[in-house]
């Protein structure tokens, strides 16, 4: 039963399959699945003109595909059930706010939008204005907020109508790293206790890493790599890595580090040295082997490929075969 | 179904907005309150001072059928010329102000969004098509029409004040002007105000909208405004008449406006 639930994409948040989207004879998707469950906290990472905002644009009804098998958002069929998804779903894309207005006034303008009375939209506003630390900051005109109060001001405009979908583009753009870590504390924790989704569009790839249940790189209208950020960077980057970190002021022979089982090469880094090895079956061997070497160590472990590289493989890889195809 | 309590939210920005812009504002309202005020008071005045100057609209007054001024006991050449002035000369420029306001406020308030950036946001809300085009619509009418209508209160108490002493009776509003300002101009504005709508979706800025919209609706507008001072010789009824076509008009054009509507082709205008 529950097999039979996640084929028709009844637990899933977005189901999409073979999207395409064409402007004129540029083609901005070309064919992209995604299949993100609810609750998730997901990352679409790509480079400028990947098509993220065109991704976000479809699913949110506000722009047609050209061509695609599936689309449902919440369960919803687009375009036809656009009306009908759009209550569900909060989005805070690269927009402005009303600058003549006040910051309670946008947030309690949006929330009539999604059917409070005033009561309940001052209070829904005023609520989120305390949780983004703007509640003193009500009734002036955002007109004179900061980048970095605008932008809390938007992810706040996206909550108003307690959403079961979120899209965030670029959340932390603007943020003071206190706040970025505030926001993603709480994109963790009401996706876990809400069963919130969140669909997150974003360049800094290490807070991806860390918040995303899953990731998806898109470049050049493809999508390039699906999956869990751990699970993104090794199939990307093939490379297997252990890190060695002796005490500091002391060192460790590199000749002794190349003797070590599937060892190939070692580099050195400020505090630690990196060795290559041939497979990752040769881990757990180099590990033990490492260990015993007579030298004082903080620890030896397996340096996982990061998100960062893998993005990198991948765009870059796009890249290439982009420049291929133009050649 | 459009959900009113949504309509009122946004008409209510929408409104707050405008009359904070100063710079649209200000000329809209100051340039028509001068010429509302300025052309009674002068035209009035000079009657009043130099009744012989009358002499000289002779011919321009019996052009009008006799049937377009009433049979007041006394009338005078002055009284007849201050009548025909304040009721028939004028009445034009109560079409043009209300579309000229409405223009600027439409193009503002549909373009003028893509151009600040904020018609993204308000897209992705649960605003039904219908309940937006409304409130945008409501949004420039009813400041249109009200002003209109301010600027016809004040030509009243001019026209009365200065007026009713020449002509020997309390003659104004006639019946032809109440028809004008309750029908004629709430329609018309509608008209113009729904064109401006339909050219702002595709527009990328205000001032685009503002004069695609002007240039499609100023000649329109133009040729209607000319012919009021006909319109008002005869009767109330045809004036009524000619609003009800207006009204056909605008419905068609809501019409095909909510038809046409599409955010899709909204976004695809926008970068």
């Amino acid at each position: 039963m529950l097999q039979g639930a996640a084929d028709s994409g009844e637990g899933l948040a977005v189901d999409v399959r073979g999207l395409t989207r064409s402007f004129g004879a540029v083609t901005a998707l070309a064919g992209i699945d995604l299949e993100i469950e609810r609750g998730a906290v997901f990352g679409l990472l790509g480079p400028n003109g990947a098509g993220k905002t065109t991704t976000v644009r479809i699913l949110n009804g506000v722009l047609d595909p050209t061509r695609v098998e599936v689309l449902r958002v919440l369960g919803r069929d687009l375009p036809e059930g656009d009306a009908l998804v759009r209550p569900l779903v909060g989005v805070q894309t690269d927009t402005n706010l009303y600058d003549r207005l006040s910051a309670r006034e946008n947030l309690a303008l949006f929330a009539r939008f999604y059917g409070l009375d005033r009561v309940a939209a001052a209070a829904r506003a005023d609520g989120l204005l305390d949780m983004f630390g703007l509640l003193d900051r009500a009734r002036e005109r955002v007109e004179r907020f900061s980048k970095g109060m605008k932008q809390k001001m938007l992810i706040a405009r996206a909550l108003v109508g307690s959403p079961q979908l979120v899209y965030l583009d670029e959340p932390t753009a603007g943020l003071d790293p206190e706040a970025s870590h505030e926001l993603m504390s709480y994109i963790r924790t009401v996706s876990r206790a809400e069963h919130t989704t969140f669909f997150i569009t974003s360049h800094r790839l290490d807070e991806m890493e860390t918040v995303c249940t899953k990731v998806a790189v898109l470049a050049d209208g493809v999508i390039r790599a699906q999956g869990s950020p751990a699970a993104v960077a090794r199939a990307a980057v093939p490379r297997v890595r252990a890190r060695v970190t002796p005490l500091p002021g002391t060192a460790v022979p590199i000749d002794d580090l190349l003797a070590l089982p599937g060892a190939l090469r070692a580099e050195f880094g400020p505090d630690f040295t990196l060795v290559d090895l041939c497979r990752v079956d040769d881990v757990p061997a180099f590990i033990r082997a490492a260990a015993a070497l007579p030298v004082q160590l903080l620890g030896v472990a397996e340096e996982p490929p990061t998100l960062k590289e893998a993005y990198l493989a991948l765009v870059g890889a796009a890249g290439r075969a982009s420049g291929d195809v133009t050649s | 179904m459009i959900r009113i309590d949504r309509v009122r939210a946004l008409l209510t920005k929408d409104l707050r907005e405008t009359f904070s812009t100063a710079q649209i504002m200000l000329p809209l309202v100051v340039v028509p309150l001068m010429i509302i005020i300025g052309y009674p008071v002068a035209f009035l005045w000079a009657i009043r001072v130099a009744p012989d100057a009358v002499d000289g609209l002779k011919e321009f007054i019996s052009g009008f059928p006799a049937s377009a001024i009433p049979a007041i006991p006394g009338l005078t050449a002055a009284g007849r010329a201050a009548y025909i002035g304040v009721v028939y000369l004028f009445a034009g420029f109560f079409l043009i102000v209300p579309v000229m306001v409405s223009t600027v406020i439409a193009a503002n308030s549909f373009a003028g969004e893509k151009e600040r950036r904020t018609l993204e946001g308000l897209l992705y809300t649960p605003l039904s098509d219908a309940e937006l085009i409304v409130g945008k619509i409501a949004a420039s009418f009813l400041p249109a029409v009200a002003f209109a209508w301010v600027c016809f209160a004040i030509y009243t108490v001019i026209v009365d004040v200065m007026g009713a002493p020449i002509v020997g009776a309390l003659f104004f509003p006639t019946a032809n002007w109440w028809a004008l300002m309750v029908l004629l101009v709430p329609a018309v504005s509608l008209f113009v105000i729904s064109i401006v709508v339909l050219v702002s979706t595709k527009a990328r800025g205000f001032q685009e909208a503002n004069a695609i919209g002007g240039s499609i609706v100023l000649p329109i507008i133009g040729v209607v405004a000319a012919q009021v001072s006909g319109l008002m010789v005869l009767s109330a009824e045809v004036i009524a008449a000619v609003s009800v076509v207006f009204v056909l008009l605008d419905a068609g054009l809501l019409l095909m406006i909510v038809r046409a509507f599409r955010r899709s082709r909204i976004v695809s205008y926008l970068p």
